[in-house]
């Protein structure tokens, strides 16, 4: 759980940095977030808590993965939007929700403790405005 | 311009890079994920990679950008991306998309597209899916 202004400055710098760089979103005092831009939400609080969970330790230690930052790839993200678009001078309050955990196996035979788990961003009236779903996984690494 | 977002319409090309070190790590900066991997070429290699990788995301935000010049930036709706190939510094890439269904939700007109950011050589860095409101 953690509080994440939404700045006008770090709009205008994300945006730049992913050649975005057009008036709406680096002349505009309510500059709207662009599509990916809740990624930065790691300068406000960790992400992944729910990585950490036992749950998933389990499920790793079943499968003989180690649960790891070597281990973790990222798959996929997808961020969905509720109503207007979150802008520059909001607040939005975060929090993360584990949505399930599998066991699989990659194309090469090596075990894989795939999570998804969802970040949520309400605004302060507690309305749900983005939420962003992670897929990620722990990978066996390659036997030598 | 809307009128003509149907399925089977597609966008026109965009190129980013070819990717430096420096969109690397302005990416890097600007989005809080500082992890070596991306900026220091021995860490990378201790990982079992010849050269840094660039950022999954940074490929995802160049999509990002290039969808909201066509579509709006005030009206993105879903935007999923899939990572499936790494990026080194060097490498030229190329977004397209293309229009899957027009539809109805929430009393508004939606567009679904298909994105994919792609190499010279033809390898998908990024796919996936957005959708956005259109009038």
């Amino acid at each position: 759980m953690a509080t994440m202004p939404i700045e006008r400055g770090k709009i205008r710098e994300y945006a730049i940095a992913t050649a975005a760089d057009r008036p709406a979103y680096t002349e505009d005092p309510k500059a709207p977030v662009p599509p990916t831009f809740l990624a930065t939400v790691v300068f406000w609080t960790p992400i992944g808590e729910t990585l950490r969970s036992p749950a998933v330790l389990r499920a790793c230690a079943g499968a003989d993965v180690p649960a790891d930052l070597g281990s973790l790839l990222s798959l996929e993200q997808e961020y969905v939007y509720h109503g207007p678009l979150p802008h520059a001078g909001e607040t939005l309050h975060t929090a993360e929700k584990l949505r399930d955990v599998t066991v699989k196996r990659t194309r090469d035979g090596r075990a894989m403790i795939m999570v998804r788990f969802t970040v949520e961003f309400r605004d302060e009236r507690g309305e749900l405005r983005a939420e962003c779903n992670y897929t990620s996984a722990y990978v066996q690494r390659e036997r030598p | 311009m809307s009128a003509a977002l149907v399925a089977g319409a597609v966008l026109p090309e965009r190129t980013f890079g070819p990717v430096t070190m420096t969109d690397i790590v302005r990416y890097q900066g600007a989005s809080g994920d500082m992890n070596p991997i991306h900026h220091d070429d021995e860490f990378a290699r201790a990982a079992g990679f010849p050269a840094a990788i660039s950022v999954g995301m940074l490929g995802a935000g160049w999509l990002a950008a290039y969808c909201t010049e066509h579509l709006g930036d005030q009206t993105v709706r879903r935007f999923r991306t899939r990572f499936s190939s790494v990026v080194y510094r060097g490498d030229r890439l190329t977004a397209s998309a293309e229009v899957v269904r027009r539809f109805q939700q929430d009393t508004e007109t939606r567009v679904e597209l298909d994105i994919r950011l792609r190499k010279d050589d033809g390898s998908v860095v990024v796919s996936g899916s957005a959708e956005f409101a259109v009038t």
